[in-house]
């Protein structure tokens, strides 16, 4: 808080992008900042800018969202306890493949453009908005993506619940320049993310039943497997970890919002299933 | 025209004067502390006058609707632009007042050719644990006042004149008993504050020089009597919550629960 201003006369349209602005902060040269410092701490030459899965797909009770843990970057392992699922608000997740300090940054913006929408309007942004403002964000990073930096391809996963009314999981995909599209069933992004599509195109297809029947124990199973899958295939991407004892991350989102499966959860199904 | 100090110095008494009159019959807001946190509670006809500003921040307001609604718009922006650039941590409610909302109500009414903002502000700000629990008033000429949580008064109230608010904290402090109390007890207590206030303000007009007689009303009769035009409005700063918001609004059966015996 700077020195004071006098009181603005607004109409005020919960547009928290533009309120940043007029205080004098641009998103899009930050996000600017945040890829160039990725570029310093990385060192030149080739990013694996995809290098990573991020899934999402639809169950009974409504949404679950798994990512692995491995940060490449060319052929070295950076890091191994990557956290590429970031809870936006009580009800939605934001899963990147992608650069993490500007997607991290992505992140910020949109939980505090929720938070600030439902403040002011004094009524939740609603789920097409919050997409929107999702892609709107994609496009501010298009010069980034553009030169092949900060390229962030996410996934948005949310449960719908509208006055009252229970609009069930819902998953939107986008690609790098924007552009959303509602994944029916799931979806998946990054370098494994063909292994898992293919995985759980055949799965819901010709599994025995369709994934969005599938009850909590069964999908955490799945999800598993597939990311165990992606991993045999795909070198930047880890699923379970035996050396380091280190997990894919999975949340579910229900009506009850967004739960961590425990560590010691995923220890008991990965013994006994995968 | 201004030319004069001493002409700025009428101008300002008589801009006073007016805003104090227009704020005379606003409905009063009353915070206090419970055990799970903080509570905030009005009763009031159509017009919503508790809003939630930040994770841990809430703001209720006595005044012009438009004027309320322009300084929490303010507030919002304040807090979530300054948790935006540095970190959620970093939005106190001090700094809110201090920095921001008292340096542009004390500029808005000292302006003499601009127009004042007719509101009487009251902010609540949950700490990380009881003792470091916030409740500030702000009023329409920027000057503030922190309750004292330290020194058991962790309470405030608003007001539309003096006296109201004197009554107000009078009956706060003779009733206060225990600062531990559930939320139905705070509910109560703070329902029959608010009475007693709203009484006074409407009824209670003292005599030029003379000090208000304390009304002898059972705040209770007075409440029932409101209740049936008017509706509680209440909001809590929840410290259990597990989300980072810590605001919740009241909804109406679960407040109609809490006055029933009354």
């Amino acid at each position: 808080m700077d020195h004071p201003q006098p009181i603005p006369q607004f109409l005020h349209d919960g547009d928290f992008l533009g309120a940043l602005k007029a205080h004098g902060y641009d998103v899009a040269p930050r996000l600017m900042e945040a890829a160039a410092k990725f570029q310093h701490e990385m060192g030149s030459g080739s990013i694996a800018t995809e290098g990573t899965t991020v899934l999402a797909v639809k169950y009974r009770d409504g949404v679950l969202v798994a990512g692995d843990r491995r940060a490449t970057a060319g052929n070295l392992v950076m890091y191994e306890r990557a956290e590429k699922l970031i809870n936006i608000d009580e009800r939605s997740i934001l899963a990147i493949a992608g650069v993490p300090a500007v997607a991290f940054e992505m992140a910020r913006v949109l939980e505090h453009s929720f938070k600030y929408y439902q403040r002011s309007q004094l009524q939740e942004m609603s789920t097409a908005g919050k997409v929107r403002s999702l892609s709107k964000l994609l496009k501010e990073n298009l010069p980034l993506t553009l030169q092949g930096v900060g390229m962030v391809v996410p996934i948005f996963a949310t449960y719908e619940i509208a006055d009252g009314k229970d609009g069930g999981g819902k998953v939107y995909f986008y690609d790098a320049l924007g552009a959303q599209f509602e994944g029916v069933d799931y979806s998946a992004s990054g370098s494994g993310s063909l292994a898992v599509r293919s995985v759980l195109h055949y799965l819901n297809t010709w599994g025995g039943k369709p994934l969005a029947k599938y009850n909590e124990s069964e999908i955490i199973v799945t999800a598993l497997r597939v990311l165990d899958t992606a991993a045999d295939s795909d070198t930047a991407t880890s699923g379970y970890n035996p050396k380091s004892d280190i997990f894919p991350i999975l949340r579910v989102i229900t009506k009850e919002g967004v739960r961590e499966i425990p560590d010691s959860d995923l220890t008991r199904i990965y013994r006994s299933e995968v | 025209m201004i030319e004069e100090p001493y002409r700025w110095v009428e101008a300002i008494a008589n801009r006073r004067e007016y805003i104090e009159d227009q704020l005379r019959l606003g409905s009063p807001v009353v915070a206090l502390n419970y055990a799970d946190g903080l509570l905030l509670l009005t009763v009031s006809r159509e017009t919503r006058k508790v809003f939630e500003v930040y994770d841990r921040v809430a703001f209720a307001a006595l005044g012009h609707p438009a004027d309320i609604e322009r300084m929490r718009l303010v507030a919002i922006d304040l807090a979530h632009i300054e948790g935006f650039n540095r970190a959620v941590a970093d939005v106190s409610l001090r700094r809110l007042v201090n920095f921001g909302m008292s340096p542009a109500l004390k500029t808005a009414f000292e302006q003499v050719f601009g127009a004042p903002l007719i509101v009487r502000i009251l902010l609540a700000e949950l700490g990380d644990e009881p003792d470091h629990d916030s409740i500030v008033k702000l009023d329409y000429d920027g000057s503030f006042a922190r309750s004292e949580i330290e020194t058991d008064e962790p309470f405030h109230v608003l007001a539309g004149t003096g006296e109201a608010q004197q009554a107000m904290l009078d009956y706060l402090v003779e009733h206060d008993g225990n600062p531990r109390r559930g939320l139905d007890d705070a509910l109560k207590l703070a329902a029959k504050t608010w009475a007693v206030g709203m009484d006074m303000a409407e009824h209670g007009r003292s005599k030029e020089g003379e000090e208000a007689e304390p009304r002898g009303i059972e705040p209770e009769k007075v409440l029932r009597e409101y209740l049936k035009t008017r509706h509680v409005e209440a909001a809590v700063l929840e410290r259990s919550r597990p989300a980072t918001k810590k605001f919740r609004l009241l909804d109406d059966k679960e407040v109609r629960g809490a006055l029933k015996d009354l």
